[in-house]
């Protein structure tokens, strides 16, 4: 059998826990075992977006030194594994055995919807909903890895649902971390164009692929439209099992 | 002694961090290299009538003329400034104004530059010039200037008239490029590529034309 | 140019709460954006295209001393003069004597950043020389002493009726009318009349050709043109990354610059200079005289990963790509670079004490990075400007981070790498967290988050982390088994 180590961000791990879970269930049921060192802290994404890079160099050799004996590594952030992917050898530049150790991990490491489209080859997990959905495209897991097509066919596979678009998925939908708190007026307003977006898309449900977007678009939803959900692509496949 | 400031940029710039310079991917390759002549043709055309540029093709120097007499017709012309260029020249311009009662100027009939810029700017209704190229992949006219070609003939006037021997059509910038630079020891002080009329849209990015510049170009392919 | 760098947070707020500005910007953007994929799709394969315009700009920035030398001795062989300035002082204060020896009593001017930079039509103006803005958005921004909206179109957010009332107060326009193509009749008419009898004509540059001594202008109008040709002397200003290494180069840059700027494959006018005019040309410059600017660039070419900012080529694709520029539009960058690229020069060319915002008010969602035909990474340079911060470099003016952060961080640090410290810190952090939950949902948390909480919930934090949970599943799976319950 399979095992994936999986690499649970802190957004997902203190305030998401149950897309942690789904994670979990909805790798099981592929065929998967996942296992989870409880020595993981953060991949050091804060520290790195502040500038602080001698402090992210510590949290990546801790975070290598965790996953360092791992065949594979599954996470439900986009941006997380894009910080460990394309951050960690530029940081540990200078230091050549734990950069090859980063460029080697790099190889390992891959997005929840990526690692099951790509390496495990399942796009039908066994779910169904009835119903339109909307994705929206995360700028990391888009960009940075380069994750567009794996999502929506993990979507398309759903039994009943049908996948709608949006007329800017692939715009930012304003979190980016400290940003929206030190510049939550531009923020909110690029937060208010996406659920614009996503109200006016006929979508009965937006599905996200990063904790960062479900926090935010999430957030505004709730205290503005409190009748339309956002939710985590592994949310929505764990959730709508087989019925 | 205090050093120059081209030394001083220099210097710094030099003895800055170098970094070695990484081999470059192989150059794209443009598909207009592969079209026939008649093809070019009709590229050019096309992609200068986008501009809304107007194009007629014609057999020879007579059938020229007599679009000449057809344009002068329709946009009323009165006087117009001529380039002296191999394309122009031949047609005999002067002896085609008195037939056509035009008044055809050249920059050299001012005995002065301050003459002749007064006369592009304010009496010719028309700037009529050859062209040493026709760019095909984007309906555009390679100019060089020179004495034969002054610059403000082509840009002054309300209205442009290029005529084009239909041999000079090439398909891309570069083959035009490559004959204008030849000969280093003997560069024409300026060479412009000219795509239909002037233009803006910088007024809530509403497109006009006729900016400065002309605000209609015609072009007449000959051959 | 007045710097306002530091105003961005108040003239962004103005932006968001402008209803006209934020609908026009929502839409020029989307058609910008979606002309400039159509003009990119004529390459056989825009992809390729793009990365081998980076790759170009890259080679000339790394040989940039070699390249400047090389144009420099072939501009001299071909007639023209060369002037270096170090600084904006001395740039304009030459430019100033020009004018002031040869009598000039006004000058028209192509659109040029780099003058916008250094000041210039201040300096002339101060010294009794008057310099008339000719690009259609930068004559009318300079009648209305704006600074520019937006790098290709200073002036596009601009309404019509305003530039009706301000071309009938001071342009002389007799018919009001609200057709743009009219208005800028009435512009060209009075442009005109300077085209006609100027002397000396300022433009700057878009690309300098280090094998030939080729200067390289783009435009719509013509007004660059006619600089170029009516007046005896031209004067052209480049920033020094402008060069390339040789007209091949020049062209490919070309094609790539109109298509990601405006959506063409050409530009109506491009214009090569080589030598001044010959001696039996009826028009054209007895002088041509090229200005290259330094102003802090040799400072930035120091370091290796700050230069590659210096690839830009001013097409301003990630302007219309930016979701942050496109909620608050050019002036809250407070300069003459605004947008990324703004983000990216103003805080090497200004320091980046006062130009934290610029950096930092943004996503790094990377849309920038991803349009950019020179193949400059934005994100990756503002993460390096806040490092900066923190180490607090001098040679960038960086300026230290809040005492408070770095304690934090010092912490965060600490926990990061202790897993049984994170998992104390975040069980004695929860009920400070958690002190407004109201069925699972934060409204409110104390501390610098405020301006979250105005518009957006947060879940609360977890009672049980992950971590909690599979710790559990884990230690009643261990018990089942040891009582012998197969799973």
């Amino acid at each position: 059998m399979e095992v994936i180590s999986l690499f649970i961000p802190c957004t997902v791990d203190l305030f998401l826990p149950h897309v942690g879970e789904a994670t979990v269930s909805l790798l099981r049921r592929t065929g998967v075992r996942p296992i989870y060192h409880k020595e993981q802290t953060c991949c050091g994404q804060p520290a790195i977006n502040a500038g602080y890079r001698e402090q992210a160099k510590k949290a990546a050799k801790h975070f290598i030194r965790v996953f360092g004996e791992d065949e594979k590594v599954v996470s439900p952030s986009g941006s997380c594994v894009g910080m460990v992917k394309h951050h960690y050898p530029e940081l540990l530049a200078e230091e050549p055995e734990w950069r090859r150790r980063a460029e080697e991990l790099s190889l390992r490491i891959y997005e929840l919807s990526q690692y099951l489209v790509d390496i495990r080859k399942i796009e039908n997990v066994g779910a169904s909903f009835e119903g339109k959905v909307a994705y929206h495209e995360s700028c990391h897991i888009l960009r940075s890895l380069g994750v567009s097509e794996q999502p929506k066919r993990l979507i398309k596979a759903v039994k009943g649902a049908e996948l709608v678009s949006l007329n800017a998925a692939d715009s930012c939908c304003g979190f980016g971390g400290e940003f929206a708190i030190h510049y939550p007026d531009i923020s909110e307003s690029m937060v208010r164009d996406k659920v614009e977006d996503y109200l006016s898309s006929g979508a009965d449900l937006l599905l996200v692929s990063e904790p960062g977007c479900l926090f935010n678009i999430g957030g505004f939803l709730n205290r503005n439209h409190p009748g339309k959900k956002v939710m985590h692509l592994a949310s929505f496949l764990a959730k709508n099992q087989g019925r | 002694m205090k050093q120059s400031a081209r030394d001083e940029i220099l210097s710094k710039l030099k003895s800055a961090p170098r970094e070695a310079v990484a081999s470059r991917p192989d150059r794209p390759v443009l598909k207009e290299l592969s079209l026939t002549r008649d093809e070019l043709i009709e590229m050019f055309s096309k992609n200068l009538v986008q501009e809304t540029g107007v194009v007629h093709r014609v057999k020879d120097r007579e059938q020229a003329l007599e679009k000449l007499s057809q344009i002068a017709q329709e946009e009323r012309l009165k006087k117009v400034m001529i380039a002296t260029d191999d394309v122009v020249a031949p047609l005999n311009l002067v002896d085609w104004g008195k037939k056509n009662n035009v008044e055809v100027m050249t920059p050299q009939d001012f005995g002065n530059r301050d003459s002749y810029i007064d006369a592009v700017f304010e009496e010719a209704d028309a700037g009529i010039t050859g062209a040493d190229f026709a760019v095909a992949e984007s309906g555009t006219l390679g100019l060089v200037h020179r004495r034969d070609r002054a610059r403000l003939v082509s840009l002054s006037p309300i209205l442009h008239i290029a005529v084009v021997p239909v041999e000079r059509i090439v398909a891309i910038y570069e083959q035009a490029i490559e004959k204008v630079f030849r000969e280093k020891e003997n560069l024409a002080s300026q060479f412009c590529f000219v795509t239909g009329p002037s233009m803006t849209g910088d007024i809530r990015g509403v497109q006009f034309k006729g900016m400065h510049g002309p605000r209609k170009v015609v072009a007449i392919l000959v051959g | 140019m007045e710097i306002k760098t530091e105003q961005f947070s108040e003239v962004a707020k103005k932006a968001l709460e402008s209803a006209q500005s934020y609908a026009f910007l929502k839409l020029r953007a989307n058609f910008v954006h979606k002309r400039r994929e159509t003009a990119l799709s004529t390459f056989p394969d825009a992809a390729a295209a793009q990365t081998y315009g980076a790759a170009i700009r890259r080679e000339a920035i790394a040989r940039l001393p070699e390249l400047l030398e090389e144009f420099e001795k072939n501009a001299l062989a071909n007639g023209a003069r060369v002037f270096w300035a170090r600084n904006a002082k001395e740039a304009n204060e030459y430019i100033v004597q020009l004018a002031k020896e040869r009598g000039i009593e006004y000058v028209t001017k192509g659109k040029s950043m780099v003058t916008e930079e250094l000041g210039l039509n201040e300096a002339l103006e101060k010294n009794g020389v008057k310099a008339w803005e000719t690009d259609l958005g930068e004559f009318i921004i300079q009648l209305l002493h704006l600074p520019p909206f937006h790098i290709v179109g200073p002036a596009i957010n601009i309404s019509v009726e305003k530039v009706r009332d301000l071309f009938i107060e001071k342009i002389n326009l007799k018919e009001p009318t609200l057709d743009p193509a009219q208005l800028g009749y009435a512009a060209r008419l009075f442009l005109r009349d300077k085209f006609h009898r100027v002397r000396m004509g300022i433009t700057g540059v878009n690309i300098a050709v280090a094998e030939t001594g080729t200067l390289i202008n783009v435009e719509n109008e013509g007004n660059i043109r006619f600089s170029k040709s009516s007046p005896r002397t031209q004067v052209s200003v480049m920033s020094l990354e402008k060069v390339v290494p040789n007209l091949e180069d020049a062209l490919h840059l070309v094609r790539l610059l109109c298509r990601n700027c405006t959506g063409q494959k050409l530009s109506v006018y491009v214009s090569m200079d080589n030598t001044p005019k010959k001696d039996d040309e009826m028009d054209g410059p007895e002088e041509l005289i090229v200005v290259i600017v330094d102003n802090g660039r040799s400072k930035i070419y120091q370091d290796k990963i700050a230069r590659e900012a210096m690839r830009c080529i001013r097409c301003g694709a990630c302007l219309s790509s930016c979701p942050v520029y496109r909620e608050i539009g050019g002036y809250a960058y407070g300069w003459a670079y605004s947008g990324p690229m703004g983000q990216v020069l103003n805080p090497l060319l200004l320091g980046l004490e006062r130009t934290q915002d610029l950096y930092r008010a943004t996503t790094l969602c990377g849309a920038c990075k991803g349009v950019c035909p020179a193949g400059i990474d934005h994100p990756g340079l503002f993460l390096q400007y806040r490092a900066k911060d923190v180490l607090g470099e001098k040679t960038f003016r960086a300026r230290k981070r809040p005492g408070m952060e770095r304690s934090f961080f010092r912490l965060w640090t600490w926990a990061v790498t202790r897993p049984w410290l994170w998992n104390w810190g975040v069980r004695t952090v929860r009920p400070f967290i958690n002190k407004e939950v109201h069925e699972g949902v934060l409204r409110k948390v104390q501390g610098p988050f405020e301006g979250w909480f105005r518009s957006r919930d947060l879940p609360a934090m977890a009672e049980k982390t992950f971590h909690d949970r599979w710790r559990e599943t884990q230690e009643s799976q261990g018990r089942t088994q040891e009582a012998g319950g197969a799973k």
